[in-house]
């Protein structure tokens, strides 16, 4: 499967290799002392140590060279693919990679599903299994984007492989640019195969635009204009006959206002409906046409069209209150109706789903609604993050009032901290001195691993949890991995305070993996443990979601939560066919805490939100005697007219003023005493283009008892709602309009003044709010006298609000358009020629991609796919390895070995004459007796003695060198044995075989010695 | 030092000593892997059997030598979480959360007329969790089970039910998760009481012998036990999936040493649910959440 080899990045310094025949020439001589093993080794080793260096700098690389291809299947499942096609897409790529992947050939494939976004549905892998019989990936499927899918296959590519994709779509594309990305891809050595997904030619109707015109009058008829298309089959004429029906909604209420049989010629058809409002109001229109036969039209999805339209009159109050408490405020409610403004009471179970629903209100009361409020485990009641967030936008971008009315629900006490609301209001909902409110602590328990994708669900609600939770509270998380454990703080007692701990949390949350936990006995012993070492704590929670499978706590165990006062809230969850457990539901009832039965898991986040909010309660504050309100902007226009004071009240929800000077403090409660800060009352401030209102007391009920018979209570109340509320003065001649052409809306803005004059020269501007709540800044432009200009993009379908503030002291001006269905659905056509323009980019150098013609589905449940996106027709993937540092630290290996090897004489003797023992013991033989001191033994002996001391002269001078004048007797004459001494004769004898390994200053010597002898004998 | 101290205290803690003489078994979904195997047995011609987290029932010879594998019917519930060979060779496979005791030939084929349960309930015959079946050498069976209400039942060779024991609770002779079970040469009953953290002896009319255990990681105490295994010779082996290892005791409950400490090399185990014998007397552990099984001679 894999081939290796060596390569080079710098070629150029592999001329240094000349060097080694000059280091041979000249370690060839100097090492000439060492005899000739020892030698030759040296030598070697530097021959070795050099070639290193040069490989080094040479750059060398490892390369690896793989035949393994690695497929992956990019499957649209977007919703202009028939849903039979879709599901055709994991038949056709099971097929496909049992016929065709080889796992011998070191094949892989992946999966990736695409709409909008892109998920990776099978990582790449080797094994046919680990496809599944459905897409599980969660996709939106409005919307085609095959770079984004491209763009992630790439991504996702092992490099030690060849890099094919195979595309499986109808090439109908909305978002990005796919051969840009396609190029990019096919450039870096991706081959790219297509499957087309073949559109069967189908007649297709779409509603394609509502139009109501600009400057619609109360009272005063108009014309409203249905935009209707007929893409018919080519040649065929036939009208496509339906019912047209067109209602009118505003708020709650809805009308059809005409219903009528419309036969749609092939082509666009303009019909005309005649219309008159006479109640102030914000209106939207929506068309829908519904064909007769349904297999004349092809998609349902575009068959609708909306728009609005928004009538001034008196103001309106949207009011919502906790489903747990209806009616709460139903004096203030007609205490306000009284001052002629307009309420409507809506329950928390019953919230808006679009900013669009919004817009018939200019002020958003909420009445001590908490952020979750539960009925049951699976009718919970919660404010999502995007409501919270439309809420928000519509103070901020769109200038409507927003109040939040006090009592125990609201506020941190409500689980509103860390939300946007918090944001928007001119007070912050947590407090960070310790010696005014006391701390909480919650618990958490995990073990629903059994639950469809349970790691998500649990990482979800403990994040909704904390998110809950104030700086200086605690919190700890409990679960089994391996054994019971906290997933933090484990060496604190696993109960720590949030505030400085929130990111660590949030991070070990992310990583979290919880495991099958035997038994509740453990990780709750470890609770109650840890909650027994908080002493500051006034409030102790716990909260256990599970399938109930772990055994029961003991006794012991739970009469320490009972003892403690610790509440325990159990979630049961179904994973083994059934749903509730007694145990859960013992533990919840013995400690008073509540029970929910789970059956969907989308509740989960709510009951968290709602259960850790218990923790909060400490933020309210009821002190045993009432205290008369302090009153600290007697002029504000809220309070106008009260000069003679404000009734006492009995409690507030404690919070944070935020230290902005527009924010007006104008009642304050006089206790805790000393922080004025987190006493506030009353408080207000201009948010962006509206106004919030925050009043942590109530409004009559618990803690405001004497107000209701309080003869400024109608005043107080109606003027906060006034403060708050939206302009509502007349907008005199502006009149807007709102076109949706091509991706883009054009408003257009006609200003004129009382005497129909034009005005010019307006320091005019607009914000538009799209469908996904993001804030588009307009550009307003004037382009003719009276007429301004501005547009913005609006490609995505939804309701887009737009704001035109004139400029001037007038009030704002709100219009809207709708894009009424995702690009998506007007395609009913396969993009051929994109797809063969993607099919036919080469890869690398190497081929372009396969085309297959027949589309997808001839070829998903064939018994043969021709088309093979493992054929080998790629160059095979090439991966380089630097191993320069490996060769340089091998080279100062070696090169310490040629030290030791010149440096140290190790003998081998000992080898020798073990290995003659060795073999006499193996033969049998009688070792031999030791041979006498014969003449040539001696001169052997001499010999080695004399290699000896010449290394060892050598290796002391580190090169060998020359004799010299002053060197003195060697060793020899005083080593040599005697009997060498005593016969001269013998030693003469071999003068002839050493004088071949002696060195000079030996054979001066030996002349020396010769000379002195003969002289003696001479004389 | 670890080493040191555990050595002193009795255990062995992953030494050389203590390598286990094969360890097999890889993750995944095809055929011969395993994904967090629960529950093993292992027959007279020592074929170890195995079912696993996607409800496999896999079998191997006792090299780890994949031979062949079926799947239970039903799993989106749960998966069983035990096994037993029958005296007769069959496969006794308790279906945890579908309230039965499956049968199976070694082959795979299932005896389905022999299938024990399948109400919940707390009546005779009726099942909650069902965590193991035991034969004993009369052919009765034991049916262990947990839930709302823990408790052994015993049933005659025909499947009729003859009387039942327990009950969920601390005291002696109550159980929390009785998890597993085995079966000495006196017909003796012995439960792994796994909550409980103990073991207890009873005999075959459900009085209670012995018990012991204590929860605890010292020698002698126990995490979890989730596995119980008799050599034949007067010795207990108990698998604890909260402490990873495996304690050898005497009859009476005296700690003879540890093998194994938490970890994911050979000789360190990752919450095993059960141990079996083979017919020479080698250990064998489901090492769950490594996906393997250890091999181990004591």
């Amino acid at each position: 499967m894999f081939e290796h080899s060596l390569a080079f990045d710098r070629p150029g310094y592999l001329a240094l290799l000349v060097l080694v025949p000059v280091v041979w020439r000249l370690g060839y001589r100097s090492l000439a002392g060492l005899g000739r093993w020892r030698r030759w080794l040296a030598l070697s080793l530097r021959t070795l140590v050099v070639v290193l260096l040069v490989l080094a700098l040479a750059d060398v690389q490892y390369q690896r060279r793989s035949e393994g291809l690695t497929v992956v299947y990019l499957l649209d499942q977007s919703l202009s693919v028939p849903a039979q096609q879709r599901a055709a897409m994991i038949d056709y790529v099971r097929n496909s990679i049992r016929q065709h992947r080889r796992d011998a050939a070191g094949d892989r494939f992946a999966v990736i599903v695409f709409g909008r976004d892109a998920e990776v549905e099978v990582p790449p892998v080797s094994v046919n299994e680990a496809l599944h019989s459905r897409v599980e990936s969660q996709l939106d499927p409005e919307y085609t984007d095959l770079a984004t899918a491209i763009q992630r296959a790439k991504a996702i590519f092992p490099y030690d492989a060849a890099k094919r994709i195979v595309l499986v779509t109808d090439g109908n594309q909305n978002v990005g640019n796919a051969y840009r990305e396609a190029r990019g891809a096919a450039e870096s050595g991706v081959s790219i195969d297509v499957v087309p997904v073949h559109l069967e030619p189908t007649g297709e109707i779409a509603v394609e635009k509502l139009d109501l015109p600009s400057g619609v009058r109360r009272g005063q008829p108009f014309d409203m204009r249905i935009v209707l298309r007929n893409d018919a089959k080519a040649g065929d004429e036939t009208p496509v006959k339906g019912r047209l029906v067109v209602v009118r909604k505003a708020g709650q209420r809805e009308e059809t206002i005409a219903e009528e049989s419309v036969a749609v010629a092939p082509g666009k058809q303009v019909l005309t409906i005649q219309q008159e409002i006479n109640q102030p109001d914000f209106y939207t229109y929506e068309a829908r046409f519904v064909a007769d036969d349904p297999a004349a039209d092809g998609m349902a999805q575009n068959n609708s069209a909306s728009a609005f339209t928004h009538i001034r009159g008196s103001g309106q109050v949207l009011l919502i209150e906790n489903i747990e408490r209806p009616g709460e405020f139903d004096y203030l409610v007609e205490r306000l109706r009284n001052e002629d403004i307009e309420v409507t009471p809506l329950g928390s179970d019953r919230l808006f789903n679009s900013l669009a629903e919004l817009q018939r209100y200019d002020a958003v009361v909420l009445a001590n609604v908490a952020r979750s409020s539960a009925a049951d485990g699976d009718n919970v009641a919660s404010f999502s993050d995007e409501q919270i967030e439309m809420l928000v936008r519509n103070t901020r971008e769109l200038g409507c009032g927003l109040i939040m009315l006090g009592g125990p629900d609201t506020f941190g006490a409500g689980g509103w901290a860390n939300t946007k609301l918090e944001e928007a209001m001119p007070v912050d909902f947590q407090i960070k001195s310790a010696e005014v409110v006391p701390v909480g602590a919650l618990c958490l328990m995990m073990h629903a691993g059994e639950i469809p994708q349970s790691n998500y669900w649990q990482k979800r609600i403990a994040i909704e949890s904390i998110k809950v939770l104030g700086a200086r509270d605690y919190c700890g998380l409990v679960q089994w991995n391996g054994g019971d454990q906290w997933l933090w703080g484990q060496s604190q007692g696993g109960m720590i305070r949030v505030g400085p701990s929130r990111q660590m949390m949030l991070a070990r949350i992310d990583r979290m993996t919880i495991g099958d936990m035997p038994a509740f006995d453990g990780g709750m012993k470890m609770a109650a443990t840890g909650f027994a070492r908080l002493d500051d704590a006034s409030v102790k929670h716990m909260i256990i979601i599970s399938d109930g499978d772990p055994a029961p706590p003991s006794r012991g165990t739970m009469s320490a939560f009972v003892q403690q006062g610790v509440k325990i809230t159990t979630v049961a969850v179904g994973s083994h066919g059934t749903l509730g457990s007694q145990t859960m539901r013992d533990i919840a009832v013995q400690t008073g805490g509540k029970y929910y039965e789970v059956r969907n898991s989308n509740a989960l986040p709510k009951i968290y939100q709602r259960e850790a909010r218990r923790v909060a309660m400490p933020l309210v504050y009821e002190p045993p005697d009432p205290m008369a309100p302090i009153v600290e902007a007697p002029q504000h226009e809220i309070l106008r007219g009260t000069e003679a004071g404000v009734p006492p009240i009995t409690g507030y929800v404690l919070t944070t003023v935020k230290q902005n000077p527009l924010v007006e403090v104008i009642l304050r409660a006089p206790e805790p005493a000393g922080k004025p800060e987190n006493t506030t009352l009353l408080a207000a401030w201009t948010y962006g283009a509206g106004k919030a209102v925050a009043m942590t007391t109530d409004a009559g009920a618990r803690w405001t008892k004497d107000w209701p018979s309080w003869d400024g209570y109608d005043k107080v109340f109606s003027q906060m709602v006034r403060w708050a509320m939206r302009p509502t003065g007349d907008t005199g001649n502006f009149t807007v309009a709102a076109d949706v052409r091509d991706g883009r809306t054009e408003v257009v803005i006609t200003a004129m003044d009382d005497e129909d004059q034009f005005l010019n020269d307006l320091a005019m501007t607009a914000t538009a709010v799209t469908p996904d709540l993001k804030s588009l800044p307009i550009s307003i432009q004037q382009t003719a006298p009276g007429r301004y200009v501005g547009s913005f993009p609006s490609e995505a379908a939804g309701s887009y609000l737009v704001v035109v503030t004139p400029g001037g002291g007038k009030a704002p001006i709100r219009t809207g358009v709708s894009v009424g269905y995702s690009p998506e659905y007007r395609d009913n056509e396969t993009n051929e020629a994109l797809l063969k323009s993607l099919a036919q980019l080469p890869a690398g150098g190497g081929p372009a991609g396969d085309y297959v013609e027949q589309g997808l589905a001839a070829i998903a449940l064939a018994q043969t796919i021709e088309q093979n996106p493992f054929r080998r027709d790629l160059p095979p993937a090439v991966t380089n390895r630097p191993i320069w540092p490996w060769l340089v630290a091998l080279g100062s290996c070696l090169f310490w070995g040629d030290v030791f090897v010149r440096r140290v004489q190790v003998s081998f003797t000992w080898l020798l004459v073990a290995l003659r023992r060795a073999r006499d013991y193996l033969l049998g033989r009688e070792p031999v007796a030791a041979a006498p001191e014969t003449m040539s033994r001696l001169r052997s002996r001499k010999r080695e003695v004399t290699q000896q001391l010449e290394g060892r002269r050598a290796a002391a001078r580190f090169e060998a060198t020359g004799p010299t004048a002053e060197a003195g007797p060697p060793p020899l004459a005083v080593a040599a044995p005697p009997e060498a001494a005593q016969r001269p004769a013998a030693a003469a004898e071999g003068e002839g075989e050493v004088a071949e390994g002696e060195s000079y200053t030996e054979r001066l010597l030996k002349v020396k010695k010769q000379v002195r002898r003969d002289r003696d004998e001479n004389a | 030092m670890a080493a040191l101290a555990a050595a002193l205290c009795g255990c062995i803690a992953g030494g050389s000593g203590s390598m286990p003489d094969a360890v097999w078994g890889r993750q995944g979904i095809r055929p011969g892997e395993l994904e967090k195997p629960r529950a093993i047995a292992i027959d007279a011609h020592d074929r170890v059997y195995l079912v696993d987290m996607t409800a496999r029932i896999q079998v191997y010879d006792v090299d780890g030598r994949y031979l062949h594998g079926w799947k239970t019917p039903e799993s989106k519930n749960g998966r069983p979480t035990g096994l037993t060979v029958a005296r007769s060779g069959r496969l006794l496979v308790p279906d945890t959360h579908y309230y039965r005791v499956l049968v199976y030939e070694p082959d795979g084929t299932a005896v389905t007329e022999a299938t024990l349960g399948g109400d919940m309930g707390r009546g005779p015959g009726q099942f909650g969790w069902v965590t193991d079946v035991v034969e004993d050498s009369l052919g009765n069976l034991y049916v262990s089970q947990y839930g709302d209400h823990d408790r052994i039942q015993k049933f005659s060779p025909e499947g009729k039910f003859l009387l039942e024991w327990g009950g969920s609770g601390e005291q002696p002779g109550q159980f929390r998760r009785p998890q597993s079970m085995a079966v000495d040469g006196d017909d003796h009953l012995w439960v792994a009481d796994s909550c409980n953290h103990r073991i207890q002896q009873f005999d075959g009319q459900g009085k209670l012998l012995r018990l012991w255990g204590g929860e605890g990681s010292a020698p002698g105490q126990l995490y979890y036990p989730y596995g119980i295994a008799l050599d034949g010779e007067g010795h207990v082996y108990v698998c604890e999936y909260g402490n990873h290892r495996v304690q050898k005791f005497t009859r009476e409950g005296r700690s003879l040493g540890c093998w194994g400490e938490s970890g994911r090399g050979p000789g360190q185990l990752n919450n095993p649910w059960a141990i079996a014998f083979d017919s020479q007397g080698r250990l064998h552990v489901l090492d769950s959440n490594n996906h393997r099984v250890q091999r181990v001679r004591f």
